[in-house]
C-alpha cells in the first residue's frame, strides 16, 4: 500500500504546484511597468531617496536647521545655509539651505532625519535605484532631492 | 536755547537739592513738557546735557511714563479715567462719548489741534467718579451731557 | 571686595557648604557645584533680579528668594531643588514663552540657547496661552548686530554690558512691563565700539552676529582656542571653524568659556575681524617675477629661483648683500628661526622689524628684575594704575576692559597722563592733560623738576591739578605704571627709575600688533640677539648656531630701505611686513633688488618682489605668541587655506633648496627622545601613542623640520626669560615670561618706533583686508589719527 501512500502525496504536492499554475502571478512587471518607478511597489514606509518638500505655496519648507545633520549617523549630509530677502524668498521662514547634499554613498536610509525634522521638509521617497558607475554620481544635490514645482495655480 | 530762560535758571537752581543729577530728570521733562507742548528732540539733548545721560537714557525715562509724549497733543489733553471707581460710574461711556464727539480715539488729536484724548488710568478723583482731566484741571460726576458742556467751554475758551 | 573676609557656612541642599562673607548665594552655591539657573544673573555685572530662574527656598524667609540677589549668612539652609522650586521656574519660563516664538531651527542660538536648555531643564515646553504670539520684525542696528524683538527675555545682560563693562551705554530699555523693549542709541540702529559683547552675553537669540549670522549651526563647528591676531593684548579667542571648499573657514569668534587673560571680552577685531582668512584677494600659489611681471609659478620653482638668487648673493656679496625683515603678527618661533636664519645662513644682522615700543630699553630698564614687569593680568586687581600716552580704548581695548573693571568693581585709581582727551577719563582719579610734546617734561617733573610745571601747565590742566596728581601718586604702593611708544629711550629709563621708589610697583611697555613683543624678544633686530642679548654676548647663541655669527652691528629697518633703493642691496627677504607702504617706496624705486616676499596678500611691498609666496596667517598654524605684556600664550591651527603655507615652513624650505641641512636650523627630533618615546624597539608603541595624544591636544609631534615646538625648546633653552612652565602653556594658559636685559641693551634709535596708531576699526594692512570691519560705520566716520598711516 506504500506504493498508493506515495502517489497520494506526490499528487497532493503536485496539486498545490499545478494549483499556483492558473494563479494569477505575483511578481511585479519591473522594470517595464509603468510610473517612475517601472512597475516596482511598495510599502508606504519603504524608506527609499529623500525627497525635499514644498509648502502649500510653492516654497520649500526646509529651513536649513541643520537638524537632520546633526541626527545623521553616517555624517551623509551637507548643508549651507543662506538669508532669505523679500525678492529672493526660497523658503517661507528667514532663511533656506542654499546647498543641500546627501553624499548616498554614505546614507544608511535609517530615517533619522527625516524624524529630526522640525518642519517636515524632508521625508523618504520610494526612489531606490541608486547605483552609479562613479561614487561622485551618488552625491545627490539639492536639485536632484527637491519635489517638482507644483502645479501652476499653487504657485506664488 | 531750547526752552526759556527762566526755566533754564530754574533748574539751574533746583539741581543742587537732588541727591544725582538724574533724580532731577522727571520733574525736568515735566516742566518742559509743560513749556513745549511735548519733548523734542532738542529738548531731549537739552536735557540729557544738563543731567550729564545719554540721549538714550533721557529716552528710556519717556518711554517708561505714559504722561511724557514726545508728540504734541491737543490744547486741551481730554484725560478720561475708565478705572474701577470710574468705570462703575460710566467712565467707559465718558469715554466712548468723547471719542464720538470730538471724532478722535486713545492719543489722537482733532485736525484743528484743540483737543486730545486719552484713556487713562486712576487720576486720584474716584470720590466724585466719573472723573475727566483736561490739562491739570478736573471736571466731576460727569453725565455725558455735562461732558458736552465742559467741552464745549473749552471751545470756545480757545 | 570679599577678600580677606570671613568665611560664613551655610546649608544647600543638606549640604554644608562655606563661603566668604558678602558672596551672593548663588556664586556660593556654583562654587560648591550647586547650579542654580539664572538668565539676568552675570558675574561682574550689577545685580538686577528680572528673570526669577533663580529663585529657592530659604528658611525662615517668607517666599521665595532670588538667590542672586541674596547674599549668604551664617546658618541659612537653603533648598535649591525641590517641587516648589521647580514648579515657580517652570511658570517662569512658561511665561518667557508666552511671546518667544518657536523658531529655534533658524535661530543662531538654537543649541546653545539658555532658555532653550532650561526649557529642556524643567520641561515647560507646552505653553498654555493661547494668545497670538506679538510679532515684530527684525531689525538690523548695525553690519554685525541684528535684533529680533520678539526672542528677547528682557534679561538686561546687554545693556548693563554695554553700560559697566563697555562704558558704551549705547543700549537702553523703553516703555515698559510688557511692552518694553530693548532700544539701541541711535534710535533703529547702533553708533558704538561695535565689540558685539551684547550678542555674546545673550542668553537667547535676540541679538545676534551679522558676520556669524545662519553661516552654520553650533554643534556643525569645530572649537579652536588660539590668539587674535591684531592689538598686542593677546586675547584668547576662541574660533569656529567649519569646512569649507578651500579648507576650514573661521565662522566666529568668541571666549564664552572664559579662559584666557580677556575672560569673555572680545573686541570687534577679535570677534569680527578673522575674515581676511576667506578674503578673495588671497595668494593661492607662488608669485616669480618673469619679463617684468609676477607670475604664477609652481612651489619648486619658487624656491629653485631664491636658493639660486640666494646662494649666488651670498657668494659675491657675503651676508652684507642680505636685508631681512621680520613680521609683528608671525609666531614666536617663526621670528626666532628667520633670526637664525638670517644670522647663521645669510650671515647677516640686517635684521629687523617694524618697531612700535621701546623693548630694548624697557628690558634694559628692568634689567636684573624681572618680576616688575607686569601682566596683563596684573591690572585685574591692583590698587592703582598710572597711565602715561596710548589711547587703550582704541589700541589696547582689553588692557581699557581690564582697568574699568578695576576701577568699578575694586575701587582702583587710576591716573592718566595723554595729550589727548580719553575716553578712559571717566573712569581716572586724576588726568593731566599735557602737550603732545611733553611727555619727557612729565617724567621730569615726576621726578621732582617743578621748573617744567609750567611748560606743562596749559588749558586743560593748570600747575596746582599737576602737583595734586604728583602728591597722589607719591602715595601710591602696588602701582602699576603702563606707558605708550609716547615714552621711549631715556625718558623710558628715567621713568622706571623714578617708579622703583614705589614698593610693589610694576611695569607694562605698550606696542602695537599681536606679537611686536615676540619680535622684539626674539631677536629681529640690527644689534640684539633674542632675548635683548648684545651681539658681543654671542657665547650661547653661537655655540647652538654652530656658525660664526656676524660680529658687528647690521642695518636697521630704514637704512635698508634706502640702501635697497639706493641699488646696494642686493637681496631683501620681507616675512609679513609691509614697509614699502611705510616708506612710501613705489614701484620701481628699488634698483638691484632681489626682494622675496612671504605674505598672504599681494601688498605694497608683494607687488614689488622678485618672488611672493603665499604664507598662512597666524589662525592657520600652530606656535607660542608673547602679548606686550610679556604673556606667552599658544597658537593653535583654526582655519585652513589651501594654497598657503606657514612662514615656518617656508623658511626651512628656503634653507633646505640652499643646501642647508634643515636639523641646523629646526632642531627636529633632537633632544627630545623623552617627550616622543622610543621609535623603534619594544618601546616603540608609545611614541604612537604619544603622537596621537599630541595630535589630539592640537600640537604637533617633533618629528618634522617643520615642528614649530622644536623651535620652542631652543628658545626655552637659549632665550634669556623664556623659561616658562611648558605644562600651563600647553593647556591653554597664558604664562609669563621675563625678558629683563642681562644689562645695558643697545641703545635703539626712538626715530625708528613708529606706532600703529590703529582705532578699534583699523589694524594695519591686515585690516583692510576684513570685510566686515570695514563694513561698521565707525571705521570711516571720525578716524581719529589723521596722520595714520598704514603698516604691518
Amino acid at each position: 500500500m506504500s506504493v498508493l501512500k506515495d502517489i497520494g502525496a506526490i499528487a497532493k504536492g503536485m496539486s498545490i504546484t499545478f494549483g499556483e499554475m492558473f494563479q494569477p502571478t505575483v511578481v511585479e512587471n519591473y522594470p517595464d511597468g509603468p510610473g517612475p518607478f517601472k512597475g516596482a511597489k511598495f510599502q508606504e514606509r519603504f524608506r527609499g531617496l529623500h525627497v525635499l518638500q514644498r509648502d502649500e505655496n510653492g516654497l520649500e519648507k526646509c529651513v536649513a536647521c541643520f537638524l537632520c545633520a546633526a541626527a545623521c549617523p553616517s555624517n551623509c549630509i551637507y548643508i549651507e545655509a543662506a538669508e532669505n530677502t523679500e525678492e529672493h524668498r526660497i523658503s517661507g521662514a528667514e532663511r533656506y539651505a542654499k546647498v543641500y547634499n546627501i553624499d548616498y554613498n554614505r546614507c544608511i536610509f535609517c530615517g533619522y532625519c527625516v524624524e529630526a525634522c522640525p518642519t517636515d521638509a524632508i521625508t523618504h521617497g520610494h526612489g531606490f535605484e541608486l547605483a552609479a558607475f562613479n561614487a561622485s554620481n551618488l552625491v545627490y544635490r539639492k536639485e536632484q532631492l527637491l519635489m517638482p514645482t507644483p502645479a501652476p495655480q499653487l504657485q506664488r | 536755547m531750547v526752552i526759556s530762560e527762566k526755566l533754564d535758571r530754574f533748574f539751574t537752581e533746583k539741581m543742587p537739592e537732588y541727591p544725582t543729577k538724574r533724580s532731577f530728570l522727571v520733574p525736568m521733562l515735566l516742566y518742559t513738557q509743560d513749556e513745549l507742548g511735548c519733548l523734542t528732540d532738542e529738548a531731549i539733548a537739552y536735557l540729557a546735557k544738563k543731567t550729564e545721560l545719554t540721549e538714550l537714557e533721557v529716552r528710556n525715562v519717556i518711554s517708561y511714563y505714559s504722561m511724557l509724549r514726545t508728540k504734541p497733543m491737543g490744547k486741551f489733553h481730554v484725560q478720561v479715567c475708565t478705572n474701577i471707581s470710574c468705570q462703575l460710574r460710566g467712565g467707559d461711556e465718558i469715554y466712548e462719548h468723547c471719542k464720538h464727539k470730538l471724532g478722535i480715539g486713545h492719543k489722537q488729536t482733532t485736525a484743528d489741534g484743540v483737543f486730545s484724548l486719552e484713556e487713562v488710568e486712576c487720576i486720584g478723583a474716584c470720590s466724585w467718579a466719573p472723573a475727566v482731566q483736561v490739562n491739570y484741571d478736573f471736571h466731576e460726576n460727569l453725565t455725558p451731557g455735562k461732558m458736552d458742556k465742559v467741552l464745549e467751554d473749552y471751545r470756545n475758551r480757545k | 571686595m570679599v577678600e580677606n573676609t570671613q568665611l560664613v557656612s551655610l546649608t544647600v541642599d543638606g549640604k554644608k557648604i562655606s563661603a566668604p562673607a558678602g558672596t551672593l548665594l548663588i556664586d556660593a552655591c556654583k562654587a560648591s557645584g550647586i547650579e542654580i539657573p539664572s538668565f539676568c544673573y552675570y558675574p561682574g555685572l550689577s545685580l538686577q533680579a528680572a528673570c526669577r530662574m533663580c529663585v529657592v527656598r530659604i528658611d525662615k524667609m517668607p517666599k521665595l528668594q532670588t538667590a542672586c540677589t541674596v547674599p549668604v549668612a551664617e546658618g541659612m539652609v537653603v533648598t535649591s531643588e525641590s517641587d516648589e522650586v521647580r514648579q515657580a521656574r517652570k511658570a517662569t519660563i512658561e511665561i518667557l514663552l508666552g511671546n518667544h516664538p518657536l523658531d529655534c531651527p533658524v535661530c543662531d542660538a538654537g543649541g546653545e540657547c539658555e532658555l532653550q536648555d532650561m526649557t529642556f531643564t524643567y520641561g515647560a515646553a507646552e505653553s498654555r496661552f493661547m494668545e497670538a504670539k506679538a510679532h515684530k520684525e527684525e531689525q538690523q542696528w548695525s553690519p554685525v548686530v541684528f535684533f529680533d524683538r520678539p526672542r528677547c527675555i528682557l534679561c538686561y545682560r546687554c545693556v548693563r554690558v554695554c553700560g559697566e563693562v563697555m562704558d558704551v551705554w549705547a543700549l537702553g530699555v523703553q516703555n515698559r512691563g510688557v511692552n518694553s523693549v530693548i532700544a539701541p542709541n541711535m534710535g533703529d540702529h547702533l553708533e558704538c565700539e561695535e565689540c558685539g559683547q551684547c550678542i555674546d552675553i545673550c542668553p537667547v537669540g535676540a541679538l545676534t552676529s551679522g558676520a556669524y549670522r545662519y553661516k552654520t549651526r553650533p554643534w556643525e563647528m569645530n572649537h579652536v582656542g588660539t590668539v587674535c591676531t591684531h592689538c598686542g593684548d593677546g586675547c584668547k579667542t576662541t574660533l569656529g571653524v567649519r569646512r569649507a571648499d578651500n579648507g576650514m573657514e573661521i565662522v566666529r569668534g568668541d571666549n564664552r568659556d572664559k579662559s584666557g587673560i580677556n575672560g569673555d571680552f572680545l573686541c570687534i577685531k577679535g570677534r569680527y575681524a578673522f575674515d581676511f582668512q576667506q578674503h578673495p584677494d588671497r595668494l593661492k600659489q607662488p608669485l616669480v617675477r618673469k619679463d617684468g611681471k609676477l607670475k604664477p609659478a609652481t612651489w619648486d620653482e619658487a624656491f629653485d629661483t631664491i636658493a639660486k638668487r640666494f646662494n649666488a648673493i651670498r657668494e659675491q656679496h657675503g651676508g652684507a648683500g642680505f636685508g631681512v625683515i621680520g613680521s609683528t603678527r608671525t609666531t614666536n618661533e617663526e621670528n626666532y628661526l628667520l633670526q637664525k636664519f638670517a644670522r647663521s645662513v645669510l650671515g647677516t644682522n640686517n635684521i629687523d622689524h617694524h618697531r612700535t615700543a621701546d623693548y630694548p630699553a624697557f628690558a634694559a630698564a628692568l634689567a636684573g628684575k624681572p618680576e616688575m614687569a607686569a601682566s596683563l593680568r596684573d591690572f585685574e586687581k591692583t590698587p592703582a594704575i598710572l597711565l602715561i600716552g596710548n589711547d587703550p580704548t582704541h589700541q589696547h581695548p582689553m588692557l581699557a576692559t581690564a582697568i574699568r573693571n578695576n576701577v568699578r568693581l575694586h575701587g582702583a585709581k587710576l591716573f592718566i597722563v595723554n595729550h589727548e582727551g580719553l575716553k578712559l577719563r571717566r573712569q581716572s582719579k586724576a588726568y593731566a592733560h599735557i602737550p603732545k610734546d611733553g611727555y619727557g617734561k612729565f617724567i621730569a617733573f615726576l621726578g621732582g623738576d617743578d621748573a617744567v610745571a609750567s611748560a606743562l601747565a596749559n588749558g586743560h590742566t593748570n600747575r596746582e591739578q599737576l602737583m595734586a596728581m604728583r602728591e597722589m601718586l607719591r602715595g601710591e604702593h602696588q602701582l602699576v605704571i603702563v606707558f605708550g611708544a609716547e615714552v621711549r629711550g631715556k625718558d623710558l629709563e628715567t621713568l622706571v627709575k623714578l617708579g622703583m621708589s614705589h614698593t610693589g610697583v610694576k611695569f607694562a611697555c605698550l606696542g602695537d600688533y599681536a606679537n611686536s613683543r615676540g619680535a622684539a624678544d626674539m631677536g629681529l633686530y640690527p644689534d640684539l640677539l633674542p632675548g635683548f642679548t648684545p651681539l658681543a654676548d654671542a657665547g650661547d647663541f653661537a655655540a647652538e648656531y654652530g656658525a660664526s655669527l656676524p660680529k658687528s652691528a647690521g642695518m636697521d629697518l630704514e637704512k635698508m630701505v634706502d640702501a635697497a633703493k639706493a641699488g646696494k642691496l642686493p637681496a631683501m627677504f620681507v616675512v609679513g611686513a609691509n614697509p614699502m607702504a611705510r616708506y612710501n617706496v613705489q614701484l620701481g624705486e628699488l634698483k638691484n633688488c632681489f626682494l622675496v616676499v612671504q605674505d598672504m596678500f599681494l601688498t605694497e611691498t608683494a607687488a614689488m618682489a622678485d618672488v611672493v609666496l603665499p604664507a598662512a596667517n597666524a589662525y592657520e598654524k600652530s606656535g607660542t605668541m608673547t602679548n606686550t605684556y610679556g604673556d606667552l600664550q599658544i597658537v593653535r591651527p583654526a582655519g585652513d587655506f589651501a594654497g598657503a603655507k606657514p612662514d615656518l615652513e617656508l623658511i626651512v624650505r628656503i634653507a633646505d633648496r640652499m643646501g642647508v641641512a634643515p636639523q641646523s636650523l629646526v632642531p627636529f627630533g633632537r633632544g627630545t627622545r623623552a617627550d616622543m618615546g622610543q621609535s623603534r624597539g619594544a618601546q616603540s608603541g608609545e611614541a604612537d601613542r604619544h603622537a596621537i595624544w599630541m595630535v589630539a591636544q592640537g600640537i604637533e609631534p617633533k618629528v618634522s623640520p617643520f615642528d614649530p615646538q622644536a623651535l620652542l625648546d631652543e628658545i626655552q633653552r637659549l632665550v634669556p626669560g623664556y623659561g616658562f612652565s611648558r605644562l600651563n602653556l600647553f593647556a591653554g594658559n597664558d604664562v609669563p615670561t621675563h625678558t629683563a636685559g642681562k644689562g645695558k641693551g643697545a641703545h635703539q634709535d626712538p626715530e625708528l618706533i613708529w606706532p600703529a596708531n590703529d582705532t578699534l576699526f583699523t589694524s594695519g594692512t591686515l585690516g583692510r583686508y576684513s570685510n566686515t570691519l570695514n563694513s561698521v560705520v565707525e571705521a570711516h566716520e571720525g578716524k581719529r589719527y589723521p596722520t595714520q598711516v598704514e603698516t604691518d
